[in-house]
């Protein structure tokens, strides 16, 4: 799952480093899961319910301020704030979390969007100092399960969430 | 995408190209000059049309016109699809689309949903014949994915030196964005930015190794972006080729053959509109205010195009 191969796609090797701590973190995380309800994976790794339920609390607490306390994003999401910066996007499935792979979704969360678009600006903050690499998995586990079956199966499709690692 | 040795060729070939043009230039046709006014120029089935003051059609790849009904409302910007080869959609001048299934002929009123302001620029999706992009000015990018019939707003301006920009021009190139699907390229009136077809961010066209570099202290594969401060008016993929794109601007066409990392000007003809031929990349017509033109090698030499 983490044989270190420097992913393809843009920001490849970077995320892959992140990913290198965090896939432990996520195998942890997982410790003896018999299979979450609705049997979440994380960077490979299947996401127990103890810890979506860790994450669910930690959602509240770090990230329901800006992306909603129902995952439902700042109103008017679409359309940038008088800043030039776009408001936080529902992590609800009804935004577009669920076309990045886990390795970027991770990638953001500890180290903000420019992450993976260099240069990029945004009001997404980087939880590196913040949050462990397990608690940013359990958030993003959290986040996942309650996506629509159809949207998590799109996500499981994307280039690089075979390995846990990104790639184009 | 194509890794950075094969772009050093690339960049090669391709600027020897750009030198050839600037020597050959364009040339003019001895036949009748084609109308000027043309806002937009597409490929369809049967050829190609041009919209704007006058309707034409053309069976040769945009080489001589042929002067074809008016339809009684203006149009400023058009959408084919080489799955929908009888399908023209159209962007209204005052603003909405409308749709036609003989080409032209008849137009059928469409476009639930959009603002009633005249739509800035209009793109099929490569992949999904039935998906269409329309940028608007002041506003922003909207989606249809049943032809036009209803649209919904998807993203806001790209943001680019401190403003908004309006998208002049649209291009959905078929090339992987790593998000599970393509990327929608915009020119705006302050230099181009793409989007992948997920909606969920604007951005500078990137070399892939780009992040690694800044990591790692290496020098960041080289990048030759389109002249800042231009507006990009026209801007086309080839179906055939995606990864090559052409760009029109007041300093004349570029064009790219690595999607959009080095760009080169290809001739200094100051288009306002640019087509593709969906099968053969050295097919190109543009439109100028002079009037209709057509390449036959990639759009390093122009000829003007005639009326039959
Ligand atoms: C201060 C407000 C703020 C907080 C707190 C915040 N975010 Fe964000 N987040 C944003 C904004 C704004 C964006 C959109 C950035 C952009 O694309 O320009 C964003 C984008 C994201 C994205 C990428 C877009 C997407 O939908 O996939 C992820 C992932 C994300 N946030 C996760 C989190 C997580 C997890 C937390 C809590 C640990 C969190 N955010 C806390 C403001 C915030």
């Amino acid at each position: 799952m983490s044989e270190g191969h420097p992913a393809k796609g843009s920001e490849g090797r970077r995320v892959a480093g992140l990913l290198a701590a965090a896939t432990l973190a996520a195998t942890s995380a997982s410790g003896a899961a018999t299979g979450s309800p609705v049997e979440v994976t994380f960077l490979g790794a299947p996401s127990s319910a103890e810890t979506i339920a860790t994450g669910e609390v930690l959602y509240a607490e770090h990230c329901a301020a800006c992306h909603g306390e129902n995952r439902e994003g700042q109103p008017d999401w679409r359309r940038r704030l008088d800043t030039g910066r776009m408001p936080a996007p529902p992590q609800d499935g009804s935004g577009h979390s669920f076309t990045h792979s886990d390795a970027h979704l991770f990638a953001m969360t500890k180290s903000g969007i420019e992450a993976v678009v260099p240069g990029y600006e945004s009001d997404m903050p980087a939880f590196e100092d913040i949050l462990g690499d397990a608690e940013i998995i359990a958030i993003l586990s959290f986040v996942k399960a309650n996506w629509p079956e159809a949207k998590r199966i799109f996500q499981a499709g994307l280039p690089g969430m075979d390995k846990g690692t990104s790639g184009q | 995408m194509t890794d950075f040795k094969q772009l050093r060729l690339n960049r090669r070939a391709f600027m020897g190209g750009v030198m050839g043009a600037s020597i050959l230039g364009t040339t003019s046709a001895l036949g009748a000059a084609t109308p000027a006014g043309a806002r937009a120029v597409a490929f369809t089935g049967s050829g190609a049309v041009a919209i704007g003051d006058a309707f034409l059609t053309s069976e040769d790849g945009g080489a001589s016109w042929r002067q074809g009904a008016r339809p009684d409302r203006k149009l400023v910007a058009l959408a084919t699809h080489p799955e929908r080869p009888n399908r023209l959609i159209v962007a209204l001048e005052d603003g909405g689309v409308a749709v036609s299934h003989n080409e032209g002929k008849r137009l059928v009123p469409a476009g639930r949903g959009l603002p009633a302001t005249e739509i800035g620029a209009l793109a099929t999706a490569a992949r999904l014949p039935d998906t269409l992009y329309a940028a608007i000015p002041g506003d922003g990018l909207w989606r249809s994915e049943d032809a036009g019939e209803s649209w919904d707003f998807v993203m806001d301006r790209p943001f680019i030196a401190g403003e908004e920009r309006d998208v002049l021009s649209l291009a959905s190139v078929d090339l992987a964005s790593g998000m599970g699907g393509i990327w929608l390229y915009g020119g705006s009136t302050g230099g181009l930015q793409r989007v992948p077809d997920c909606f969920c961010r604007w951005q500078d066209v990137q070399p892939e190794h780009a992040l690694d570099a800044l990591i790692e202290g290496a020098t960041a594969p080289d990048t030759v972006p389109l002249p800042s401060g231009e507006p990009v008016r026209a801007l086309i993929s080839s179906p055939a080729a995606p990864n090559r794109l052409w760009a029109a601007l007041p300093s004349g066409i570029w064009a790219t053959a690595d999607a959009g990392l080095i760009w080169g000007k290809a001739n200094s003809l100051v288009a306002t509109t640019l087509a593709s031929e969906p099968t053969n990349p050295d097919t190109l017509i543009a439109a100028s205010p002079e009037g209709l033109w057509h390449s036959r090698d990639a759009g390093l030499t122009w000829a003007t195009s005639t009326i039959l």
